[in-house]
């Protein structure tokens, strides 16, 4: 009689145990879908006497001059691949043109390659075969050198500046949850026309050192399709400037990619002849 | 007996309104004969198109494919899947097909294409590609780097036959893929919108430019009958042992908006037949009608003189279905041999209707179809409607009284 009880017990405890146990494991699995980070509930207002625009600018302006150069290493992941791929370029970006030059280093495989961009068309050479390809504008978002950046992030065919409105959503405390540092963040909204696919990005900024720290795009559904963290700032040349960004794609599951910057030289002065098809061929 | 003699011979009584009757039913019938043949060759001929140029009756591919057609979506295609397929019943043909997005270039021109990677020796049991070329040549088996364009292509292109033109995508191992191609051969495809972005290269020569081993995206299966795709789809999920998730559809499952097209087209067809199958209803009615009001004093005198009732309702009866009866045998007789002319002769269109069947990837052409079920149903509609139109009349007919009506007269 007390045995029957007692195991009568004994199985109610077991299902509750069952039950705790579940709740405990689906509840991480919930807050990992809900990004904390997104919620803009944590923001201050933002001084009034600060203008978007300007910041956004600054912002701008701390990662680009008018004529950059700059040598990377860019890291793809992805489930498809058992080691990551490494790929590494040189760019020279020259803002005022709207051109930009690539030059691809490594792999061996794709040694020499290049990418030269001259408003609006793209080109590309592929070096086995010795031919240049122009890539239509329509082509601006694919993915560059299959990585999850894309060609217009790599060639700047898009400006944060001129393609967008900006909205200042409010400033971050820096608590670590989007950000480690006091942060601008602010909303760029794309013009109509705008060479882009993304309904609006949320950017944080740095207040102190007025660079990029976070990026989010999302689509014209309000869906976030990718962030973009940007990470070891130093100073180059009096700019503060990140030289890790790594870009996560949300609808494709375990791809990543890095790019770390080794070198950066601003406001350089460029040889006319690097932004030609023909130096695309040289083998430099 | 006799009142099958007594309505013959009041059929003919008017001949000029018997024959006026019989030329409408005529009419009802070659039209609800050809629309309904009409309606099979076209819908046919659509799914036979959209089935050849596209997925086959079946499509085996990765889970989500149909859903996102990326590399990252595939199949394993090897000598033992294929051993598995050419034994299941019913399998007609399979072709294993590798499908992405890439750019083909030639000189400052790029296009976006839709590259096919097919193998020539078995892509002809399924598809039509083979056929579709106008100069030069399919891809040979065994050929290297060569491709194939749609007409459209090739003139956005400018390429011509014996070009080398550079393809340029990314691989599945995310690497650059570039490869020089020879234009073999310029097909001309139906539908447009293929015609201006497909290009077909060897199956091989596809999965080395994506590395993609011995992956597929799909493998499209052909069955003996557009009908038994279904069963055989069953069987093969059942059996098939393959390595991975995957999936498999039927053309239904596949175009669903061509299935759409179809019931809304026959619902738009019959329609039409219904009213004039109406139409000619009431002229029978009318007919009818006429030849009872005429003859109420004879009626009065059967009547009067003993006949039945119910005999002079089947005489009125009969009369209707003789009425129409005439009118389905001349129908047919028009009506079929027509049909079957114009299934031996398709009719090639021009103008608006031409766009619906691009849109499907269907050729420009009205074909006919007659099935069994189109003269059967014809006559059984025919009859049906004698049988309704003669109610009113033969109640009419024998339900007056002989005296009231021989009063009236």
């Amino acid at each position: 009689m007390r045995d029957a009880r007692k195991r009568r017990i004994g199985r109610k405890l077991w299902l509750w145990a069952v039950c705790a146990v579940s709740v405990a494991l689906a509840l991480p699995s919930a807050a990992d879908s809900i990004d904390p980070s997104d919620s803009l509930d944590r923001l201050e207002p933002a001084p009034p006497d600060v203008d978007p625009r300007d910041v956004a600018i600054r912002a701008e302006n701390s990662l680009r001059s008018d004529r950059t150069y700059m040598a990377a290493k860019m890291t793809i992941r992805s489930p498809r691949l058992s080691e990551p791929r490494v790929v590494e370029f040189r760019s020279w970006d020259d803002r005022p043109e709207k051109r930009s030059f690539i030059r691809i280093d490594a792999p061996a495989k794709d040694r020499g390659a290049a990418f030269l961009k001259l408003h609006p068309n793209l080109w590309s050479y592929v070096p086995r075969v010795e031919r240049t390809l122009r890539i239509p504008p329509s082509m601006m978002l694919q993915p560059w050198m299959g990585s999850d950046f894309t060609n217009d992030d790599l060639v700047n065919e898009s400006s944060s500046i001129d393609d967008y409105d900006h909205r200042m959503l409010g400033v971050d405390p820096g608590d670590g949850v989007a950000v480690d540092e006091r942060a601008y963040v602010i909303e760029f909204i794309p013009h109509e026309d705008a060479p882009v696919v993304w309904g609006k990005i949320v950017a944080w900024i740095g207040v102190e050192h007025g660079t990029q720290l976070l990026q989010k795009f999302y689509d014209e559904d309000g869906e976030k399709m990718r962030t973009i963290g940007f990470a070891e700032i130093r100073e180059v040349n009096g700019r503060w400037v990140p030289h890790h960004w790594e870009v996560t794609p949300h609808n494709k599951e375990g791809h990543s990619t890095t790019i770390e910057i080794s070198e950066f030289r601003f406001d350089e002065t460029f040889d006319e002849k690097i932004f030609t098809t023909r130096n695309l061929k040289q083998r430099n | 007996m006799l009142e099958f003699r007594l309505a013959w011979r009041n059929v003919w009584r008017n001949p000029r309104r018997t024959s006026l009757t019989v030329a409408a039913t005529v009419f009802a019938v070659v039209l609800v004969v050809m629309s309904v043949g009409m309606a099979a060759g076209v819908h046919e001929k659509m799914i036979e198109d959209a089935v050849r140029y596209g997925s086959g009756h079946l499509s085996v591919t990765g889970e989500g494919y149909l859903e996102n057609r990326t590399l990252e979506q595939f199949v394993h295609f090897d000598d033992e899947i294929e051993q598995q397929l050419r034994d299941t019943d019913g399998v007609r043909g399979y072709a294993p097909r590798v499908q992405s997005f890439a750019l083909l270039a030639r000189g400052n021109s790029t296009s976006g294409v839709a590259v096919f990677g097919v193998d020539p020796s078995l892509e002809n049991s399924v598809s039509r590609f083979s056929e579709r070329v106008r100069t030069g040549s399919f891809i040979t088996p065994g050929g290297r780097r060569q491709i194939v364009l749609g007409q459209r292509l090739a003139a956005k292109l400018s390429a011509e036959v014996g070009d080398s033109l550079l393809l340029y995508s990314v691989a599945y191992s995310l690497e650059t893929a570039y490869e020089l191609f020879d234009v073999a051969g310029v097909m001309r495809l139906p539908d447009p919108n293929l015609d201006a972005n497909l290009a077909v290269i060897s199956l091989a020569d596809a999965q080395d430019f994506f590395v993609y081993g011995d992956r597929v995206s799909e493998i499209a299966i052909l069955t003996d009958e557009a009908d038994s795709a279904a069963d055989v789809a069953r069987t093969l999920k059942a059996t098939l042992r393959m390595e991975g998730p995957f999936e498999i559809n039927t053309w239904d499952q596949i175009m669903p908006e061509l299935v759409q097209f179809i019931l809304l087209d026959d619902a738009g067809m019959y329609i039409t037949v219904f009213i004039v199958v109406v139409v000619v209803g009431f002229g029978i009615l009318n007919t009818v009608l006429m030849a009872v009001l005429e003859r109420r004093k004879e009626f009065g005198v059967v009547l009067a003189l003993g006949l039945r009732p119910a005999a002079v309702f089947r005489t009125v009866y009969f009369e209707s279905v003789m009425l129409a009866g005439v009118g389905l045998v001349i129908g047919l007789a028009v009506g079929l041999p027509m049909l079957l002319y114009f299934q031996a002769h398709p009719i090639e269109l021009t103008g608006g209707m031409t766009e619906v069947m691009e849109l499907f990837g269907s050729e420009p052409v009205m074909t006919f179809k007659l099935k069994p079920l189109n003269p059967i149903g014809s006559t059984i509609t025919i009859f049906a409607l004698a049988i309704v139109a003669a109610f009113y009349p033969a109640v009419k007919a024998s339900r007056g009284r002989p005296v009231d009506v021989l009063r009236s007269l």
